[in-house]
């Protein structure tokens, strides 16, 4: 019996899932080609720190590459290892993220110290953090002893949130704490945490609001989105710019490497402005299919995390969907002017490498996932198989005193 | 797990997407214009760039004012890259003290000029030492085919090509036109990327004129021998056709050379026969000689006791060169005598004196298209004092310009007529299309007859008995009148005793009069008649002019001197 059903899953879920990885690789494709738009427009200055032509969209490659031995590396992870390291991965990224603040390891960068230097290049570890956050979530979620009715198992993995919160506001790093904060939030609201907890952490914002009306300049910058030209050479820059990139694409756009925004006036259009160039040159039509790109990416996501019926696996998948999926959205919020300036890149679009590599590492989770599980044991399998038999049943039983 | 949040925060993500795409529309489509506008503002520089002038032909076409495509040498302090070595060989390129570009450099501007109008050579030598932050924009420089030749009449501009003298000046709004603009992509700093996204090309009308160079040439080369020969101060001609007002050769000297402007002195740039008024003396004589035979005051034959040799007027003696004695009408202007002028003047008396004079314009600028033409003067008749009957008959206590003079004495050429005199008889557009042809207007001061009597007279002015028998042209025959006349002396208010504008005016061939011309000496230094001094130099470019125009010699003419001669 227990086989029979577990031939049945091998059938249907023995292979991964294809739509994800090559949405994935258009993607990546897609970015590589802006990137190398944005960045082959050579300066004299920047001939004079040789840097070429092809430099950025080499060291992009390179990173793809790195990326896809990460996704195959991780593809291969079994759920239980994965399990154990949870905790010490979250350790881990902690010490890494710790590291930022040393001399001489930690690189700083626009009056940021985000960066730990890897010889010869850097990493960002507050792209790690998101990863080891969502792997820790699922498997504390996903834990026996784990209740949504007690504040004690909601405390704690706020309060492990709150701990990283705090070492990226000293960076000062606001894009990576708000984008942390929703995440340990959204998981913790799908599995059921009663809302009355989850609102008691807003009091943990006062310290935040606080330092926003002591430093003026702060708040301006962040208010600084809901009327950029008010100040268009200072906080408003940025956003002007964007929307300049965009709104000249038009409908049909400038045409492939035709951006002119691109010549220094919009800065970070191979970063994390990459999706304006994507308007400026494509026009309404290569935007709307770079959104509908993730919107597939995330429709397919939760279509894993659905498929999954042991709740590890469906936290981390549904997890990890989140995770690319809300920095996607963050990202074209920012650049539409839809909420404030934060530094956060377009996922497999934007040049950068830390969160290149972490968010392929996480399809390469969620091909693992997609592939099923044999290391789930079979009858937990079948539990929820019985499960999905009987809540189908109750369907139908309503279906019929209609 | 809770199947209702999963909904719930899945459909707020899904939201979030659509939201994303509706903003996108809203920026991309309802306000792409705006923001397409913004980024044409920001991203592309409209200069102005140097209009391409008109060029200035002569009437055969032949070019006096062209322009040079050069190349303009500027930097960008904030992108500059250069050795020791390149900055040594750039300084040897330009001939620029190192120092100097050096301190350009680290001007610390996004734009700094370095050395600007370069030849094409120089500029490829700069561009194969592959300096970073240099760069040239294209520009055009001014350049005049003939050097100093009808300097005068061009004019010249600055090195912005903005216009300073002659036509580059008066007809500037047509030889360069308004718009000529490049436009630059450029980057955030400003710095400009590429040259010439969009070129709004725009290049000025062309002028013809009405000077004939090789007339011109002459001019200037007799010019030239009159001022060594006579150590004069200046000289000036004007050749005119008499009928149409068409100048075929305007020169003063001293001159300057056009394409080295940086050496033209004020005095070199003076274009004296329209801008410097002077006492014209006897060749203002036509005046009171035409105006008597209009008013019928006098025959040909009407007699002039002139031979006291001098004449009081209010006081004041006035007297001939040399003493005549019984002189016809047709004499006292054949041998320029003051007595029988002031004789004349006296029985034509001021009214009609002055007004004949402003008939003829004087008093008035002559209206030519050129810059800086003064009008001269003459007092009105109620501010005369008691001498100036005395005067004025004789062209003094007048101010006038040899422009002036020459038209007057193209009335008599032309039968009668004052015509307009000008320089520019079309501009043409780039393209060959007519904007503007001259269309002269003449207004007639003397009735055909008189004109002719007086020419007659005129005629006998170079012949033996005359004055100005130097002035005499092999073959044809030449009408016209000598003026010398005496400088005023500004230390003592007084005429000078050995200052002197010897002048000769007239046209040839007298009966169908191919050019009018008017030659004045400056103060000469030996002699000071107009005859003798300014005559030769009519005589010797008229010569040569009638063998130019291919005007044919006047066998009977010819025939008339030789049994004069014998």
């Amino acid at each position: 019996m227990h086989n029979h059903i577990s031939g049945m899953n091998l059938s249907v879920d023995r292979t991964y899932d294809k739509a994800l990885l090559f949405i994935m690789l258009l993607m990546l494709a897609f970015g590589a080609l802006m990137i190398y738009s944005s960045t082959a427009v050579i300066t004299p200055l920047l001939e004079k720190k040789k840097i070429t032509e092809f430099y950025y969209f080499k060291r992009h490659l390179f990173t793809m590459a790195l990326g896809t031995a990460a996704m195959l590396i991780v593809y291969r992870l079994k759920t239980s290892f994965l399990k154990k390291i949870s905790a010490p991965l979250l350790v881990f990224s902690f010490c890494l993220l710790l590291l930022v603040f040393l001399p001489y390891i930690g690189v700083t960068a626009g009056g940021a110290r985000r960066w730990i230097r890897l010889w010869p290049t850097t990493f960002q570890p507050s792209e790690l953090v998101k990863l080891a956050m969502v792997i820790f979530l699922a498997k504390y979620m996903s834990a026996a002893d784990y209740s949504t009715e007690h504040y004690s198992s909601f405390v704690k993995p706020v309060l492990i949130m709150a701990l990283f919160q705090a070492a990226f506001l000293k960076q000062p790093d606001f894009g990576a704490t708000m984008s942390l904060g929703l995440l340990t939030f959204g998981m913790l609201f799908i599995s059921g945490m009663r809302l009355r907890y989850l609102a008691s952490v807003s009091a943990l914002a006062i310290p935040i609001i606080y330092k926003l009306v002591m430093e003026p300049y702060r708040l301006r910058r962040i208010t600084s989105f809901l009327d950029p030209w008010k100040d268009p050479q200072g906080s408003g820059f940025q956003l002007i710019q964007s929307f300049i990139s965009i709104g000249s694409g038009g409908i049909t756009g400038l045409g492939l490497g035709e951006s002119k925004q691109k010549l220094s006036f919009l800065p970070a259009s191979h970063t994390d402005f990459i999706f304006c160039l994507v308007g400026e040159e494509l026009g309404l039509i290569g935007a709307a299919l770079v959104i509908a790109l993730f919107l597939i990416l995330f429709l397919r996501g939760i279509t894993i995390a659905n498929r999954r019926k042991d709740s590890f696996s469906y936290y981390l998948a549904y997890g990890l969907t989140m995770m690319i999926s809300m920095q996607a959205m963050i990202n074209f919020a920012v650049v539409t002017g839809m909420v404030p300036t934060k530094g956060l890149p377009l996922p497999f679009m934007s040049y950068g490498g830390s969160a290149l590599l972490v968010n392929m590492a996480a399809i390469g989770l969620l091909l693992r996932i997609s592939k099923g599980d044999d290391d789930v044991p079979a009858e937990d399998n079948s539990n929820i198989m019985a499960k999905k038999i009987a809540r189908r049943n109750i369907y139908n039983r309503k279906g019929h005193s209609r | 797990m809770n199947r209702r949040r999963i909904v719930i925060l899945n459909t707020v993500i899904v939201f979030g997407f659509f939201a994303v795409f509706f903003r996108l529309t809203d920026l991309m489509v309802f306000n792409h214009a705006i923001y397409a506008e913004r980024a044409k503002s920001q991203q592309v520089k409209a200069e102005d760039i140097q209009v391409r002038r008109g060029n200035i032909y002569d009437r055969k076409g032949r070019a006096f004012a062209v322009n040079l495509e050069l190349e303009s040498l500027y930097c960008d302090s904030k992108e500059v890259v250069v050795d020791k070595d390149g900055l040594q060989r750039l300084s040897g390129i330009l001939g620029m003290d190192a120092k100097v570009i050096q301190a350009k450099f680290k001007q610390g501007k996004r734009f700094t000029w370095i050395n600007r109008k370069l030849a094409q050579d120089t500029a490829a030598q700069i561009k194969k030492l592959k300096i970073d932050g240099i760069g040239f924009v294209p520009e055009a420089k001014r350049y005049y085919p003939k050097g100093i030749l009808a300097s005068h009449v061009i004019g010249m501009v600055g090195r912005e090509n903005q216009p300073l003298e002659g036509l580059e000046l008066k007809y500037n709004k047509y030889l360069s036109i308004a718009g000529g603009k490049v436009y630059f992509a450029r980057d955030a700093s400003g710095k400009q990327l590429s040259s010439g996204v969009d070129m709004e090309e725009a290049k000025g009308n062309d002028l013809l004129l009405t000077l004939d160079e090789a007339l011109q040439y002459i001019v200037e080369k007799e010019l030239d021998k009159a001022m060594a020969q006579w150590k004069s101060v200046a000289a000036s001609a004007i050749m005119m056709d008499p009928f149409t007002g068409e100048i075929l050769a305007l020169a003063n000297r001293p001159a300057y050379d056009l394409n080295d402007t940086g050496r033209a002195n004020q005095n070199a740039i003076r274009n004296r026969v329209i801008t410097d008024i002077y006492e014209p003396g006897s060749t203002f004589k036509v005046i009171i000689g035409t105006a008597a035979l209009e008013e019928k005051l006098y025959n040909l034959d009407s007699k002039f006791d002139c031979s006291r040799g001098a004449i009081e007027v209010g006081g004041k003696v006035i007297r001939d060169a040399h003493r005549h004695g019984m002189l016809t009408f047709k004499e006292v202007i054949q041998k320029s005598s003051n007595v029988g002028s002031i004789m004349i003047g006296m029985k034509l008396g001021k009214e009609r004196l002055y007004r004949y004079a402003k008939l003829y314009g004087f008093g008035d600028e002559t209206g030519i298209d050129m810059p800086g033409e003064v009008s001269g003067w003459i007092r009105k008749p109620d501010s005369w004092s008691a001498t100036s009957i005395g005067a004025i008959p004789i062209g003094q206590e007048v101010a006038v310009t040899p422009l002036q003079i020459l038209r007057a004495y193209s009335a008599i050429a032309n039968g009668g007529s004052l015509v307009q005199p000008h320089l520019v008889s079309e501009i043409r557009t780039p393209e060959g299309r007519t904007i503007f042809s001259f269309q002269g207007e003449t207004k007639r001061v003397l009735t055909e007859k008189t004109a002719k009597v007086f020419k007659d007279i005129l005629k006998t002015v170079v012949e033996v008995g005359g004055t100005a028998t130097e002035a005499a042209v092999e073959g044809n025959q030449v009408a016209g009148k000598t003026g010398t006349a005496q400088l005023i002396d500004h230390r003592t208010g007084r005429y000078s005793k050995d200052r002197f504008i010897s002048s000769f005016v007239g046209f040839v061939p007298a009966d169908n009069p191919k050019i009018a011309m008017i030659v004045v000496i400056y103060e000469p230094k030996g002699q000071i008649y107009g005859g003798i001094v300014a005559g030769p130099v009519f005589r010797d470019i008229a010569n040569q002019a009638l063998s130019y125009m291919n005007v044919p010699m006047d066998e009977d003419y010819r025939n008339d001197l030789l049994l004069v001669s014998k």
